[in-house]
């Protein structure tokens, strides 16, 4: 008796805690930064998913991904700022800074030094429309700034066809975009809006688009402030992706607890059997 | 020639020609790190306790630097076979970082001797637990020489809890025996990992009464705590969060029914809900040692509460099994296939380059087959297809854990023993209290 409690609350242990990922996902993990592995932090809002990647890592710094309204658990990349490949005052903010990272609820603060230079960038999500990435510098500094996607159809109306080779856009404060994901069967659009009048817009050329857009600056501060929209254009083809596990595992926790019930019951019986046919 | 000495010997060749081949870029990694930093006389826990520092501060995160964890003992295992290589090969070291989620850089032609020289110990401790079982029961011992997941685990990739198993299984023996400073001094070095330590209390209970015999037992136990209480004393804050906090702060997860964890991107909300299989832990563990404590006989009691602390302690790595894995063997009650599933569970979480480096990398045409396979299993891992399984095993694991658990438990139930024993453990308490 006692030993088939144990049983008991082992199978129920278990079935009950593989729902923690979906309860954490739904009811936890909205609208705050949260950090996880050697130093990575998320951000997921109704209507964005950001990632900050840890210390270790250059690329997603963040990446800014939107949900779009018609499949809530996709997440399609809008666009990806990298330290590998951005500068201040010809400094790479991947090789050449330290950086320590602090979350507020709402405001990741990325803090990058080096002797005579401190950068800060915030990751603001406090509205619910749009991702702010701000710049505050202790100085004026010359900034360069490098923003990737796979692939830009368009950058401020400008395509492939119009610009083979990299180009210099005219300048403005305004960048808007457009892109495919032929997963979703979907068309998406962004947005771009920079606090300050940046020195140079470039975008480079890759296959059938555009992979960067890079923004060069001179000043103390700069904000990007970023939104996008996906809409459906075709009809999507389910695909599965990391999102669906938390739905995914308590299935598999309830099959595998059956099996082994079965199993163990198979094997009592099994036993009994043996045990009368000895007598 | 006896068939011991043969059969332990063909289990050195097979490992021996295996061993410079492959290796768990991390934890061989670690293990050379260490012996290095030990030799040129620095402090081992001073310096991973500087790295989670660096790393907290960076992060703003409770993230520990994962290092040298374990037992100080342990180390001065590996470093005279450290100090060998160094005599032949030059100090420069030739397996550089590595520390997940970085791959390690190799210098070669050196790399695969140093890899050999840091397995050594660990082969030897498996050899002498093929030459001790083939003294009790020669079958067995030949299922442990060449049980694919033992040869895997301390051949190829170079971990070390065949030292853990030797020093268990030598305590088991020498309590047999009635040898009971050894028992404990075996006891005390077992604890080079750290999980052992839930079999005190059952060694405590099972002498309880018998107090010259305890005392015995506790001071073999406490010559090996010497080195403990000097760095507690000279480097108390490093060894302290070394050991206590990164073990304590570890989060859940392993070839376990808590291995969902990891997809809970969440580490302050992870730290936390791991408080709740520590807490069952201790009570499973207390449990199962005072109520069954005596009433078993000692092999089922070591393995009723070690395979209590698999199943409900937070963390269970792939290689944990290997430390009971002779005492499974000795043990008609257990099923010796229970190697199965951590075994299969290696190649579900594992990255490729686990099972390449350095054969793989040192030409350009394997290293460009490694690079292929491995750019499949990183798709494979980040859309997810892998934690599927991967978490399907853990709980199964976790269910023929409990299905070995009852089955040992069992055996008390028909022999009746166990009241008997908790009678005369409170009567020994109320006589304590008088």
């Amino acid at each position: 008796m006692r030993f088939k409690s144990l049983t008991t609350f082992v199978v129920v242990y278990i079935i009950a805690l593989s729902f923690i990922p979906l309860i954490h996902q739904t009811l936890i993990a909205q609208g705050s930064w949260l950090g996880y592995g050697t130093g990575a932090y998320a951000f997921q809002s109704p209507s964005y998913f950001v990632l900050f990647n840890d210390p270790s890592d250059g690329s997603s710094k963040p990446n800014i991904h939107v949900n779009p309204s018609f499949a809530p658990n996709e997440r399609i990349s809008l666009v990806e700022f990298s330290d590998w490949t951005s500068y201040v005052d010809g400094y790479n903010l991947f090789n050449d800074f330290n950086v320590t990272l602090r979350a507020s609820p709402k405001i990741l603060d990325a803090t990058y030094t080096r002797p005579g230079l401190v950068l800060h960038k915030f990751i603001d999500l406090s509205s619910p429309n749009s991702v702010i990435v701000k710049f505050v510098a202790n100085k004026e500094v010359s900034a360069h700034f490098e923003m990737w996607k796979w692939i830009f159809t368009s950058v401020n109306s400008i395509t492939i066809r119009d610009a083979p080779k990299p180009a210099v856009l005219p300048i403005s404060t305004d960048i808007d975009f457009t892109f495919n994901d032929q997963t979703q069967a979907a068309v998406g659009s962004g947005e771009i809006s920079l606090s300050r009048v940046p020195t140079q817009i470039e975008v480079w050329p890759f296959e059938n688009g555009f992979n960067r857009v890079t923004v060069d600056f001179i000043n103390s501060e700069m904000t990007f402030n970023v939104s996008g929209f996906v809409a459906e254009v075709g009809q999507a083809t389910f695909t599965w992706n990391y999102a669906y596990l938390p739905y995914v595992l308590p299935a598999i926790a309830i099959l595998v607890v059956a099996i082994y019930l079965l199993a163990e019951r198979h094997g009592k019986k099994d036993k009994d059997l043996t045990r009368r046919s000895r007598r | 020639m006896e068939r011991r000495i043969k059969i332990s010997l063909v289990a050195l060749a097979v490992r021996l020609a295996i061993a410079p081949f492959f290796m768990h870029a991390g934890d061989l990694g670690t293990i050379y790190e260490s012996s290095a930093i030990v030799l040129s006389g620095g402090n081992l826990y001073n310096f991973v306790y500087q790295q989670t520092l660096q790393m907290q501060h960076a992060a703003g995160l409770p993230v520990f630097f994962e290092g040298y964890a374990y037992h100080p003992l342990l180390i001065y295992f590996f470093v005279p076979f450290y100090w060998i290589y160094t005599v032949i090969a030059g100090p420069t070291p030739v397996i550089i970082g590595g520390h997940f989620p970085n791959l390690p850089v190799l210098i070669y032609p050196w790399a695969p001797f140093a890899i050999l020289m840091m397995k050594m110990p660990i082969i030897l401790a498996d050899v002498a637990v093929v030459y001790v079982l083939s003294g009790i029961d020669v079958k067995k011992a030949e299922l442990y020489a060449f049980c694919p997941y033992i040869v895997f685990i301390s051949a190829v990739w170079g971990m070390f809890d065949a030292i853990v198993a030797i020093f268990l299984l030598l305590s088991y023996l020498t309590f047999t025996k009635s040898s009971y400073a050894m028992c404990g001094l075996m006891f005390g070095l077992s604890l080079m990992k750290l999980y052992t330590v839930v079999l005190l209390p059952l060694y405590v209970i099972r002498l309880f009464g018998k107090w010259r015999q305890l005392g015995e037992f506790l001071l073999g136990f406490l010559i090996t705590l010497i080195p403990v209480a000097y760095y507690l004393v000279f480097s108390p804050a490093a060894f302290w969060n070394v050991l206590v906090g990164f073990q304590g702060s570890r989060v859940m997860g392993g070839v376990n029914l808590y291995n969902f964890i990891w997809i809970v991107p969440d580490v302050r909300f992870d730290i936390l809900l791991s408080l709740l299989p520590s807490i069952l832990l201790v009570v499973g563990v207390v449990y199962v040692a005072v109520k069954y404590g005596r009433g078993l006989p000692l092999l089922e009691a070591i393995l009723a509460v070690m395979l209590v602390s698999f199943l409900f302690g937070k963390v269970m790595n792939e290689q944990f099994l290997v430390s009971i894995f002779p005492l499974i063997l000795l043990c008609k009650k257990c099923d010796r296939r229970l190697w199965v599933a951590p075994f299969v569970f290696i190649f579900l979480r594992s990255p490729f380059y686990y099972f390449a480096i350095p054969i793989l990398w040192a030409s350009p045409y394997f290293y460009d087959l490694y690079f292929q396979a491995d750019t499949i299993w990183r798709l494979l891992q980040t859309e997810g297809y892998l934690m599927i399984p991967m978490y399907a095993v853990g709980v199964a694991f976790s269910l023929l854990i409990l299905w070995n658990l009852l089955q040992v438990l069992k055996s008390t139930h028909s022999t009746a023993a166990e009241p008997a024993f908790s009678r005369s453990f409170s009567r020994a308490l109320r006589i304590r209290r008088r």
